[in-house]
């Protein structure tokens, strides 16, 4: 049988030099600035039971987990979501503690993509959870951090759409058809799928809900879809949204975020937790959201506990690779010196190298026995001083021509 | 400010394409002209570039589902085989044709109780559609000359595109039944979408009024 032994799983990648630099940058400013923003990091298990990930309304497809069994033969999964894992968390072990909880993470998800689509199995994710408040204070933070997240990454310009979960929701469930026709109509809204919409609409009564729906994919853009929508929209929860994404729209606006902001009446997230507000962010270079997130306050009543919740997460490696890319991250310097031992100094130049270390001096312990032999290396590996340790310690500068 | 790239489907979809694109008033020499090139500019009626790439079918999902082409035009057919992930904007009304389940003329398919083997080149499409009707059938893929498979002996139907029906008739296969239309489709990456919204729309907008006079 043919071992693989050479090569990474699909999906799946080593990172080396820069680009663990850029990564371990992206993660630094993120976590930074979720520090500074009062959340406090949570780190949550890279395996969990299959059944915390699976419901009614499933989060993330069945097919799309990478699945194992425990010694019992129960069902376990690799991390697909973070945000599942902190509501039960939450729910279990922050139960007393004072609302709202603030938590962030850095960490990684697994989704198991059909092969050989290039798409990253394996992904780091940065993001936030504010549990415990309902309210249009606690969607504004969390909408105007997901915007601070990106400029902290100095990730170029970007765009947040946001849009309501309640909005088509509300607007499909007046319709007086099947669930698989309602199932289909959100599907063509949210792929904007006008023809197949018309095509399904025609069937449908005619109502002004129905006239309004066909013109639901062409809805995004800034304060005009707000103004276009308002009068076609007669039902009262749509319109409750429609007025709450207006509000919203405003004080993103008085933020100085307009031009970043746009407003799509037509998204509806996969992800079936979330209730309210939903947006997700995108950035120049990357061809999928970089930020995906909104309101879920119906999640943690899986756990027996009712609290609303809202958060976020960043695709770390998105950013990184536009990073990367734009040849921004240097690789990792060579050390500044290599200690060499003269013949019987080996503990004396170890100690050296310890010291030199210690005040901050990049070093690098000489392994070879005979001085040209290092001196050799030094100059392949760029190193621009070599420390020749002995009775008397002497230094040599070399030409790494570079 | 870089141009709004295109991926269009080589051959069966080539011609409406370029069609359309000479009623939106785009010059398209070089698309017609291209030689051995891959990226080909056509220009619009303002001079401005787009650049058109030639692709595979499924590429240009590929193509659109990672951002790298803004935009695409592919069948109907590969979008229900390959999936979304993209906007479907658009139909251009152009590349009809349809999805049909075809037996082998004197047959009935749907008879007996026996699980049925379909031979086809769209497995998704096929467990789908039987899927809908709730039939359990085994379904093998295979690339070409599907029509060749129930005279073979190899399956009981085929799930096929047809645009006439002559190849069936001409191989002794009836249509059983419609599963789909097919026509070409514009489709775009939702955050090029999200990004160039302006230059998108007004492109979208310019492709439907044609689109909508073919």
């Amino acid at each position: 049988m043919r071992r693989n032994i050479r090569v990474a799983p699909d999906g799946t990648r080593d990172l080396l030099f820069e680009e663990c630099t850029a990564r371990r940058q992206v993660e630094a400013k993120l976590s930074r600035l979720f520090r500074l923003r009062g959340f406090s990091e949570a780190m949550t298990p890279g395996i969990e039971f299959y059944d915390l990930f699976d419901s009614g309304n499933p989060v993330i497809p069945a097919e799309n987990m990478y699945k194992m069994t425990d010694i019992k033969g129960r069902l376990l999964v690799m991390r697909p979501d973070s945000t599942l894992p902190i509501a039960r968390l939450v729910a279990t072990r922050l139960k007393q503690a004072p609302l709202p909880i603030r938590l962030y993470y850095t960490q990684d998800v697994y989704y198991q993509n059909h092969g050989l689509s290039g798409r990253n199995d394996q992904r780091f994710q940065a993001g936030i959870e504010l549990i415990g408040c309902a309210g249009d204070r606690a969607d504004i933070e969390v909408i105007a951090l997901a915007a601070e997240a990106l400029k902290v990454c100095d990730a170029g310009d970007f765009r947040l759409e946001i849009g309501h979960a309640g909005f088509i929701m509300s607007l499909v469930k007046q319709l007086n058809v099947s669930l698989e026709t309602k199932d289909l109509i959100k599907q063509y809204i949210e792929d904007r799928n006008h023809t197949a919409l018309c095509g399904i609409l025609d069937t449908v009564e005619y109502s002004e809900t129905v006239n309004f729906l066909r013109n639901l994919p062409r809805l995004f853009g800034g304060e005009v879809v707000l103004e276009a929508a308002a009068p076609l929209c007669t039902d009262s929860s749509a319109r409750e949204a429609l007025e709450y994404l207006c509000m919203l729209y405003q004080k993103l606006g008085a933020l100085g975020l307009s031009d970043h902001v746009i407003i799509d009446l037509g998204m509806a997230h996969k992800n079936e937790y979330y209730t309210g507000v939903i947006f997700r962010g995108f950035i120049e270079g990357s061809g999928d959201a970089v930020i995906s997130g909104g309101r879920y306050d119906t999640l943690l009543m899986r756990f027996g506990v009712d609290l609303p919740a809202t958060g976020f997460g960043v695709n770390v490696d998105s950013i990184t690779k536009i990073m990367l890319s734009r040849g921004e991250v240097a690789p990792p310097p060579p050390p500044s010196l290599l200690v060499h031992a003269g013949s019987g100094f080996e503990t004396k130049a170890l100690k050296k190298a310890e010291e030199l270390a210690q005040t901050g001096v990049c070093c690098e312990f000489s392994v070879f026995v005979s001085l040209d032999d290092a001196k050799d290396y030094a100059k392949k590996r760029r190193i621009p001083k070599i420390l020749i340790v002995g009775s008397e310690d002497k230094e040599i500068e070399l030409e790494t021509g570079s | 400010m870089k141009p709004i790239r295109i991926a269009v489907t080589k051959g069966r979809l080539e011609k409406g394409t370029i069609a359309l694109f000479d009623k939106m008033g785009f010059d398209t020499a070089e698309l017609v002209e291209k030689g051995r090139r891959l990226i080909l500019p056509v220009y619009t009626p303002d001079k401005k570039a787009v650049e058109v790439v030639l692709a595979k079918a499924a590429d240009v999902i590929t193509y659109v589902n990672h951002g790298v082409c803004d935009l695409g035009i592919v069948g109907k057919d590969t979008i229900a085989e390959y999936g979304g992930g993209f906007y479907e904007v658009e139909d251009l009304g152009f590349g009809r044709c349809r999805f049909v389940l075809a037996a082998p003329d004197k047959t009935d398919f749907y008879a007996g109780y026996a699980a049925k083997t379909v031979a086809t080149k769209y497995p998704n499409v096929s467990n789908s559609f039987f899927e809908g009707k709730g039939m359990d059938v085994r379904i093998i893929k295979v690339e070409s000359a599907v029509e060749l498979a129930p005279l073979l002996g190899l399956s009981d139907a085929i799930v096929d595109l047809v645009e006439t029906g002559r190849t069936l008739k001409e191989n002794g296969l009836k249509v059983v039944e419609d599963i789909m239309p097919v026509s070409a489709r514009l489709i775009a990456n939702i955050a090029c979408m999200k990004l160039r919204k302006s230059e998108i729309e007004e492109f979208i907008q310019k492709v439907e009024e044609n689109a909508l006079a073919q």
